[in-house]
């Protein structure tokens, strides 16, 4: 019974010095292969660090990282699963106690059966049991500090310095980005203002005032040099999506009003006139039929009769509330439409994220789009009544006090009338802002092509505007060189000279870059004179005969008198335009010249006579050689 | 008394006889405590040994007083190349009675005793060394048509000069093997060489007292039999053993170069024989690996034949042995 308590205890310890060995050995084989896993990653991090390795290859040197990983799980499962000799354990403890394997042998022999045991086993298996209280597995099998941990410990320490040490790199950074004012020539900036000041002169629209106001910041801010390149296209951009916009949406607005005061005046026969005119927005013909309308009525002869009348009344009376009920029709709708979007959703919230059917979605989306519809009617509505809502009150007058005082109605309708001459001045406002569009196209096409030109041609712009001023700048040829090139002979960004007649001035003229110097000069015809700077400095010495001669009064003299004729002709275009080669695009004579050309040029290009391409090029030519005040 | 006890007595009784052999051996054998170990455990798992060295260490004197102390027949034979077989097995000779009646007689030869010194064993011819391998193996002698049983127990002891190689002949491999152990009697030491000038140079005459009876070896010799062997001692001789051979799985290097044969298996049961003697010696019930490392020189060392090239580098087979025990590890990782 002691002997098989000592077995146990014999197996027990055993076991537990099985289990040390096997410790051991997987620690040996960590200390062992692990170097290879940190010295890899001590390459990589190194390379990392100092050959700046892109992300790509950092990421594919890290991957291949696991093979040594690899190869050291690979070590250490093996010496957690290799099968080893179940005595090994107890032949260690019997080799540090120095038992000759009494241990060992005594396992060895428990494990045959009794029966077959001899009586020597028996006596080797109480002699083994007998020990068991002797045995330490733990000093019998030591777990020891591999050596090849120092290396391992190394190449992690290493590791750690390594990741702590940052290797500069000076990498230049890139320019900070620099603020490159978008510029344009005085010359232009002051064609701009000039242009906002004539469409601010025009317009009382508030929208168009607005519109104009925003156009002269727009101008201001870039002769402030307040805006770039960038900002300058955005601005125009907002400023021209806005009109554009405003524009649709104020003359869809206004047809609709107008078709629905048509669709209830032609109702009756009184008022179908005016209701075919607006119908087909002949506003001056609605205008008029109104005011014959309203004599009518205040004529005491061949007034319409009682019924007639009535159905006036009638008419006039829905003409009136055709917005309104139009608008309260939308709301109407708008609102069922809100209380299906609730009933929908509700819906949707009650049957979850499982419940949400592809119909349900559906109905939903559908839904949405009728009410952004709605949305849109209604903002026309709104404007339709707000542009209507002076003819409205009128048509609503007339119809009260039709049935009491026709005179009072007539003048309702007269009232009517001016209204609706002031809706088609409104149209009239819609041709500013038409052509405020125009002017903003036209700037825009001429930034465009500045930004093509460079420092050179704005230069040339700058000098240009001097000159077209009557300022005196540089590049001024000397008198009597003459002058007239007639072509630029393909010299692409060569400037348009205009031929100056004597050939004492000449000027440039820049065009965009496109146009590759076909401008039409004058030869010089004749020769040039004498140099006047020639004389500049003062003369010496002195006349001597400063008083000059004596008065010789022997001489009969013949008073004549003479008066010249004025014709009213004035010089002629050619010698303007001479003389404005010479003194700048200034005078009465020059604008009078330049309004004959440039009409006869508007009308040229209202007829389609310049192709669509070189239409801006001959509006940038009269823009550049406007006169100057 | 229960059978394991009565075993431990067995044990302890062994262990007391040889205690007392030891004892009176030394009265007259200085030091050579190995050899005679040795010796006494060929005698003991039932077997023969060979002794190996110069002349005058004592080997003869180790023997007779081996044969005194055990109180058995004794022979010597000196060994010469003029030596016939029969001079050591016996012979048949016409003997005439009283009466005047001739009869052939069978006349035992020195090979009929119980220890038998075969002193300078490599100096008989072939055939005589055949005849004496013979009685070692089979412990029998066949004569003519008789075969004449060799009384038990019966233990060789033969001897070989390693110096004086002229005129002698080598066993040949398959009758070394036949030995139990192989036996190197090393120089005495100054100590040693003290006591056995002080006990060979005077008066002084030392006689051995009998300690066993035949009976007693014989149970001894039965009781070394029944040591049992754990597997994993088993194991290790067997996979010293192997080491032994060049293409031996855990043989190493030196094995792989300068060994030409390894120990047969009679080398594995020489080692786990002499284990069990050892645990006995110590009073242990089972042999270790301890004891199966402390018996493989003797065991192996004339098993293991070297190649010529191991001849040329002047390896010992020694060192072979030594190199495995070095390497192979007490159990097998």
């Amino acid at each position: 019974m002691a002997s098989r308590d000592g077995i146990a205890l014999l197996r027990r310890a055993a076991r537990k010095a099985g289990r040390r060995q096997r410790a051991a050995a997987i620690f040996s084989q960590i200390a062992l292969l692990l170097p290879l896993p940190l010295g890899y990653a001590v390459l990589v991090l190194t390379a990392v660090k100092a050959l700046r390795l892109d992300a790509a290859s950092q990421r594919f040197w890290w991957l291949l990282g696991v093979v040594p990983l690899l190869v050291l799980l690979v070590g250490v499962g093996r010496a957690l699963f290799t099968r080893r000799p179940s005595w090994q354990g107890s032949i260690a403890l019997d080799q540090f106690h120095g038992f000759h394997d009494r241990v060992t042998s005594a396992l060895s022999f428990s494990q045959v059966p009794p029966a077959e045991r001899t009586p020597l086993m028996e006596a080797a298996i109480e002699d083994g049991a007998a020990l068991a209280g002797k045995l330490d597995p733990r000093r019998a099998v030591p777990i020891p500090l591999p050596r090849e941990l120092v290396v391992a410990a190394g190449l992690l320490l290493g590791l750690g310095a390594l990741s702590l040490f940052e290797v500069r790199h000076y990498r230049p950074l890139p320019p900070p980005p620099s603020f490159e004012p978008m510029v344009m020539s005085a010359d232009d900036i002051e064609l701009f203002r000039d242009v906002a000041k004539e469409l601010q002169a025009k317009n009382d629209d508030p929208n168009a005032l607005v519109a104009v106001h925003r156009f002269n910041q727009l101008v201001e801010d870039i002769a402030e040099h307040r805006l770039d390149r960038h900002e300058v296209f955005q601005r125009m951009g907002e400023l021209e999506r806005d009109l554009k916009d405003n524009l649709e949406l104020d003359r869809d607005a206004r047809d609709e009003g107008l078709k629905g005061l048509a669709r209830e005046l032609e109702k009756s026969g009184l008022s179908k006139p005016a209701a075919d005119a607006l119908d087909e927005k002949r506003l001056a013909d609605a205008e008029k039929a109104l005011r014959e309308l309203a004599e009518k009525l205040r004529k005491k002869d061949g007034r319409p009769s009682a019924a007639e009348l009535e159905k006036l009344r009638q008419a006039l009376e829905k003409a009136s509330r055709s917005n309104e009920e139009r608008a309260k029709s939308i709301d109407q709708r708008r609102r069922e439409l809100e209380e299906e979007k609730k009933s929908l959703l509700k819906k949707k919230g009650e049957k979850g994220d499982a419940g949400a059917t592809p119909d349900l979605d559906k109905k939903l989306a559908e839904n949405e789009r009728k009410l952004e519809r709605l949305d849109r009617e209604k903002n026309r509505a709104e404007r339709s009544q707000k542009q209507m809502s002076e003819l409205d009150k009128q048509l609503a007058q007339a119809a009260r006090d039709l049935m009491r005082d026709a005179g009072q109605s007539a003048q309702d309708l007269e009232q009517g009338a001016r209204d609706i001459n002031r809706m088609a001045k409104q149209e009239a406002t819609e041709e500013q802002k038409q052509e405020l569009l125009k002017k903003l196209q036209e700037m825009r096409e001429l930034m465009r092509q500045q930004g093509k030109g460079g420092k050179d041609q704005m230069q040339r712009l700058q000098k240009f505007g001097q000159r077209a001023r009557g300022q005196s700048g540089g590049g001024q040829g000397k008198p009597g060189e003459g002058q007239g090139e007639g072509q630029q002979g393909g010299k692409k960004d060569g400037p348009l000279r205009m031929g100056s007649g004597p050939g004492s001035v000449s000027i440039d003229v820049p065009v965009p870059q496109s146009v590759s110097g076909q401008g039409q000069g004058q030869p010089g015809d004749k020769p040039g004179g004498s140099d006047p700077g020639a004389g500049a400095n003062y003369g010496t010495g002195h006349d001597p005969n400063v008083a000059g001669n004596a008065t010789d009064l022997k001489g009969k003299t013949t008073d004549v008198t003479a008066a010249g004729a004025d014709t009213g002709q004035g010089a002629a275009s050619s010698q303007v335009i001479y003389g404005a080669a010479e003194r700048g695009f200034v005078g009465r004579g020059y604008k009078q010249v330049f309004t004959d050309y440039q009409t006869v040029a508007e009308r040229a290009l209202s007829q389609d006579e310049i192709p669509s391409g070189y239409r801006f090029y001959v509006r940038r030519y009269f823009q550049l050689i406007r006169p100057r005040d | 008394m229960t059978e394991a006890e009565q075993a431990r007595e067995e044990v302890a009784a062994f262990q007391k006889r040889i205690g007392a052999l030891r004892e009176e051996i030394g009265r007259v054998i200085v030091g050579n405590r190995e050899v005679i170990d040795g010796v006494l455990s060929c005698m003991l798992g039932s077997s023969h040994a060979l002794l190996e060295g110069v002349p005058g260490l004592g080997k003869t004197m180790l023997v007779r007083t081996l044969a005194g102390v055990l109180g058995l027949e004794f022979s010597r034979i000196q060994f010469t190349p003029d030596l016939m077989p029969a001079d050591i097995i016996g012979t048949v000779v016409l003997d005439e009675g009283a009466g005047g009646a001739r009869s052939l007689e069978f006349r035992r030869g020195p090979i009929f005793a119980n220890i038998v010194l075969a002193d300078e064993v490599n100096r008989a011819t072939p055939k005589t060394q055949s005849a004496l391998l013979e009685a070692m193996q089979e412990h029998r002698v066949t004569v003519g048509r008789t075969t004449h049983v060799i009384e038990e127990p019966y233990f060789v002891l033969a001897t070989q000069n390693p110096l004086e190689m002229e005129g002698t002949y080598p066993l040949p491999e398959a009758q070394l093997d036949r030995f139990f152990y192989k036996l190197e009697v090393p120089f005495p030491t100054r100590d040693e060489l003290h006591a056995i000038i002080d006990r060979t140079t005077t008066s002084q005459h030392t006689e051995v007292k009998r300690v066993l009876t035949r009976d007693e070896i014989l149970q001894m010799q039965a009781l070394v039999r029944r040591v049992p062997v754990a597997r994993h001692v088993q194991d290790y001789a067997i996979r010293v053993l192997q080491a032994t051979h060049p293409g031996g799985e855990e043989a190493p290097e030196l094995v792989k170069r300068f060994v030409r044969t390894g120990a047969s298996p009679r080398g594995a049961q020489a080692m786990l024989l002499g284990a069990k003697v050892r645990a006995l010696f110590d009073g242990r019930f089972a042999a270790s690996i301890d004891d199966v490392k402390a018996t493989a020189l003797a065991a192996l060392r004339h098993r293991v034949l070297l190649s010529f090239e191991g001849e040329a580098e002047g390896v010992a087979s020694d060192r072979v042995i030594n190199e495995i025990l070095k390497k192979l590890p007490g159990s097998k990782e």
